[in-house]
């Protein structure tokens, strides 16, 4: 477990110095991320600690989010100015995307299906 | 005795507010398991609906509370860093279907963003409340952490999240009921593209195969987002 949180914690940390030393505009955490994904793809496996952390780390996930989800209570004015127009968007918004993917995924599975039958 | 010591105690150590929130977090999962894994009944909704009438009532200065809980706001780094494992084992999955994933994935990706956009700019919302919407297909960690860059208010981006994947799981029986969506593939791609870790749970439902494309569209629409937002509103 130890191998793993190591491993999670260097590939932020070369996340971070991308960042800086690029001054590119995406997190830190994400390049970490896309490293860490070419490094997997590049080693062609994962290993034990690492699935260990991962699956701990993840199954908690929602937990620390807590702290910076709770900012919302800062945020009651804005809401309430805006309730309306933030409520249609995502109402309509969500339920547009979302019938959106689902009908183009649907149709260009079904097309690549039939092309190989045929 | 000292009474006024241990109360001093009590209203410093970051101790209680971290016992509060995991408390709040653990009996989310508990409603969760006890109404058998409804996906409506999320953890974070319950957790959030214990949570802000508490920090409400005790009037602390959110700065105060964030403070004290920020040992589990750091783990959401490594956390982020952890996703790239589960896309890892996901990412065989896209040789399948290939074009219909990377198509899917930009036009559906883009539609979410822009139809949510438009109808905020219809009315004539602020510019924070339409940057903070922009990443509310994203998966919750990624929104955090990304929501900072692009000038967007965390918090805010965050309810956004939460509330686009309650109502994608709310629609979706409906939505692929009325357009005879017929590849299970594809219900939970769109599930997980649209409405990222609550879309899963509700993928999970349909089947083991909805919820891997589920797991795959979510990986890829974070990454996606997360990496383009900020180039794309830094050159607006």
């Amino acid at each position: 477990m130890l191998h793993g949180m190591l491993t999670l914690l260097l590939f932020q940390f070369i996340g971070e110095c991308c960042v800086k030393l690029f001054m590119l505009k995406i997190p830190g955490p994400i390049i970490g991320m896309v490293l860490l994904l070419l490094f997997l793809l590049f080693r062609k496996s994962s290993f034990h600690a690492l699935d260990v952390t991962v699956s701990w780390l993840l199954r908690y996930l929602p937990l620390f989010i807590i702290p910076a989800a709770s900012g919302i209570i800062t945020q009651i004015d804005t809401i309430s100015k805006e309730a309306v127009a933030i409520l249609s968007s995502l109402i309509i918004g969500t339920f547009l995307a979302l019938a959106f993917s689902a009908k183009l995924i649907d149709i260009l599975i079904s097309r690549k299906e039939k092309t190989h039958e045929s | 005795m000292n009474l006024d010591a241990l109360i001093a105690y009590v209203t410093s150590t970051p101790l209680v507010w971290i016992i509060v929130t995991i408390s709040a977090y653990k009996i989310g999962i508990l409603v969760y398991e006890k109404s058998g894994k409804n996906a409506l009944l999320q953890p974070i909704v319950i957790a959030y609906m214990i949570m802000l009438p508490i920090l409400l009532l005790a009037n602390i200065p959110y700065k105060q509370y964030f403070e004290s809980v920020s040992i589990i706001h750091f783990l959401l780094g490594p956390a982020t860093v952890a996703l790239a494992l589960p896309l890892y084992k996901n990412l065989k999955l896209i040789r399948s279907y290939f074009m219909p994933i990377v198509v899917t994935l930009f036009l559906g990706g883009t539609f979410t963003i822009l139809s949510a956009l438009g109808i905020l700019w219809l009315f004539d919302a602020s510019t924070t409340t339409m940057l903070s919407m922009t990443t509310k297909s994203v998966t919750a960690p990624i929104t955090i952490i990304t929501a900072q860059d692009i000038g967007a208010i965390p918090s805010l981006a965050m309810g956004f999240v939460v509330i686009t994947g309650l109502l994608g799981a709310l629609f979706g029986s409906f939505i692929f009921k009325i357009l005879h969506i017929k590849h299970d593939a594809a219900k939970g791609f769109a599930l997980g593209l649209i409405s990222h870790a609550i879309g899963i749970a509700r993928a999970v439902e349909i089947s083991d195969k909805a919820a891997a494309f589920a797991a795959l569209a979510m990986g890829l629409v974070g990454v996606v987002i997360a990496v383009l937002l900020p180039i794309v509103i830094g050159l607006l």
